[in-house]
C-alpha cells in the first residue's frame, strides 16, 4: 500500500528539499517512507542528507545504459540508502550524467520504489517549465505545495495547484515556509484558493541553514527547534491514503508516454 | 488616502511628493535590478515605475516607490481605472507587471523628511516594509534581506511583512486570473510535451 506525494513549489528557494526530508522523517514514525530527489537538473537532496559521496544515484538509473561509476549495471536498490529511518534515493550532480539522463525513465524507478513502501515523497524541481520538471506532479497521487509568504512564491504555488488539477493530481495541503513574524490572515486567505488545508507555517530560522551545512536533515540536526516542531505538526496533518502498491506501480509505468526519439 | 480633504498635512503623498532630478531611466525585465541599483547607490528620492501594460499602451498606470538611502519607505500605484492603491496594496498591484520602465529621481533628504516621518498624518497607509518591494516584486530574498539590514533600526523589524500578500489574496479577481492562466498554460504545455493523454477530463 503506497501513496506518492510530490513536494513542489514552482519557485526556487522556498526550502523544498528541507521540507521533503523533514516531512519524510516525521512521517517515518508511522509509515515506511521513501524519499526521491526528482530534481534531476539541480540535485541537492544528497547534500542535505549527508549523501554527497553516494557512489550510485538516481542519475545512474536514469541513464539509458543504467551503468554505475565503474560501468557495472545498477538497479534501484543500489541507489537507495537507509538514512534517518527512511529510504533515500539521491540524485547526482554530474553534468555529463545529466546530459545522458532520460527523465522519462523516472516512471520506472518510481514504479519499482512504490512497490515496497507506504509513503513516497518526490522532491520536485523548482520550475514548471519542462516535461521533466512536471513529471513528479503527473506521477504523484497528491502534491504538498511549499511556498514562502510572498506574492511571487504564492503565485507559483497556485500555478502548481492548477498543473496538478490538470493531471488529476490532488493537493495534500499548503505549507508556508521561511515565515518571518506572524502570518496574520494570510493562511486563512490562502486556504480559500487551495484545494487542501494549510498544513503549517514554518518560521524562518538559522537551524535549517545550519542543518544543510552539516549535511543533516533539519529534524536530525535541530529536533527541538520551532521549525522542526512545525514540520512534525504539518506531517501529522497529512493523512496518507494508501493505494494498492501494484496498482500504483502499474499506473506509474503507464503514466508517461515515452518521448519519441 | 486618509485625512480630511483640504488639510495640507493630510493631502495624499502622491500630491505632495516634490519632483526630483531624473538620474536615469531604463526598461527592466524584472524589479530586482532597479531595486538593487537604488540600494547600491543609496539613492534618496524615488523610483517612478511604468508597468508593462502601460508600456504597451493599454494601461496608463504608474507607481512610485520613495527611497531613503536606497531603502524603500512609501509606495503608491495610480492604477488603471482610478483604482489607486497605497502601500502594500500598491506592491500587490505592481507584482508581475514586467517589463517595467523605471525612472530614478534624486531628492534632497530634507524634501522627503516630512513625507517619511512616520508621525505625519496621511503617510501611514503608504508605508511598506523595507524589504517588501524586493521580496514581493522581485522575489529576491537576498536583496530583501540586504535592504532590511540597510534600513534604520526602528524600521528593520517593523511588522507588516505579509501585508502585500494579504492585499494580493484579497483581490479575488487577480488570483483567479493567475489560476486561469496557469490552467491554460498547463494544458498547452501538456500537448507540447506529449502528456496530453495524462490530462484529467
Amino acid at each position: 500500500m503506497v501513496e506518492a506525494f510530490a513536494v513542489a513549489s514552482g519557485k526556487g528557494g522556498t526550502g523544498k528539499t528541507t521540507t521533503t526530508l523533514a516531512l519524510g522523517m516525521a512521517l517515518a514514525h508511522r509509515y515506511d517512507v521513501t524519499v526521491v530527489d526528482a530534481d534531476t537538473g539541480m540535485a541537492n537532496l544528497l547534500f542535505h542528507a549527508g549523501l554527497a559521496d553516494a557512489p550510485v544515484t538516481l542519475q545512474d538509473l536514469l541513464a539509458p545504459d543504467a551503468g554505475g561509476p565503474d560501468g557495472a549495471a545498477v538497479d534501484v536498490a543500489d541507489a537507495t540508502y537507509e538514512r534517518h529511518g527512511m529510504r533515500v534515493v539521491p540524485c547526482g550532480t554530474s553534468l555529463a550524467a545529466f546530459e545522458r539522463s532520460d527523465p522519462a525513465r523516472l516512471r520506472e524507478v518510481v514504479a519499482e520504489l512504490a512497490a515496497d513502501t507506504d509513503v513516497l515523497l518526490l522532491d520536485s524541481p523548482a520550475t514548471l517549465a519542462s516535461k521533466s520538471a512536471v513529471l513528479p506532479i503527473v506521477l504523484a497521487d497528491r502534491v504538498v505545495v511549499v511556498t514562502q509568504p510572498t506574492i511571487p512564491a504564492l503565485s507559483d504555488a497556485l500555478k502548481v495547484q492548477e498543473y496538478a488539477a490538470s493531471y488529476g493530481t490532488g493537493i495534500a495541503g499548503v505549507l508556508f515556509n521561511k515565515v518571518r513574524g506572524d502570518l496574520g490572515s494570510v493562511g486563512d486567505q490562502a486556504e480559500r484558493y487551495f484545494e487542501g488545508p494549510t498544513l503549517g507555517s514554518v518560521p524562518d530560522s538559522d537551524a535549517a541553514r545550519a542543518a544543510r551545512d552539516a549535511g543533516e536533515p533539519l529534524l536530525a540536526h535541530a529536533p527541538d527547534s520551532d521549525a522542526a516542531a512545525t514540520y512534525r505538526a504539518a506531517a501529522a496533518g497529512i493523512d496518507p491514503e494508501p493505494k494498492a502498491a501494484g496498482d500504483v506501480a502499474d499506473r506509474f509505468r503507464s503514466a508517461v508516454v515515452p518521448e519519441r526519439p | 488616502m486618509t485625512g480630511e480633504p483640504g488639510a495640507p498635512a493630510a493631502a495624499p503623498i502622491r500630491e505632495r511628493l516634490p519632483r526630483g532630478d531624473l538620474v536615469g531611466a531604463r526598461v527592466a525585465a524584472d524589479f530586482a535590478a532597479p531595486l538593487a541599483t537604488a540600494l547600491d547607490d543609496r539613492l534618496t528620492g524615488y523610483l517612478r515605475l511604468e508597468p508593462g501594460d502601460a508600456l504597451l499602451g493599454v494601461g496608463g498606470s504608474e507607481a512610485v516607490i520613495t527611497l531613503e538611502s536606497g531603502v524603500p519607505v512609501l509606495a503608491y500605484d495610480a492604477g488603471n481605472a482610478g483604482d489607486d492603491a497605497d502601500g502594500p496594496a500598491a506592491l500587490a498591484a505592481l507584482a508581475g507587471t514586467t517589463p517595467v520602465r523605471v525612472e530614478r529621481y534624486r531628492l534632497p533628504a530634507e524634501a522627503l523628511a516630512s513625507l517619511h516621518d512616520p508621525q505625519t498624518d496621511g503617510s501611514d497607509p503608504f508605508r511598506v516594509a523595507p524589504g517588501a518591494p524586493a521580496r514581493e516584486l522581485a522575489g529576491d530574498d537576498a536583496l530583501a534581506e540586504r535592504t532590511r539590514e540597510a534600513a534604520p533600526a526602528e524600521r528593520r523589524d517593523a511588522a507588516g511583512d505579509h501585508d502585500a500578500l494579504a492585499a494580493f489574496l484579497a483581490d479575488e479577481e487577480r488570483v483567479e486570473a493567475v489560476r486561469r492562466e496557469a490552467r491554460a498554460e498547463a494544458r498547452t504545455r501538456a500537448e507540447e510535451w506529449g502528456l496530453g493523454d495524462q490530462l484529467a477530463e
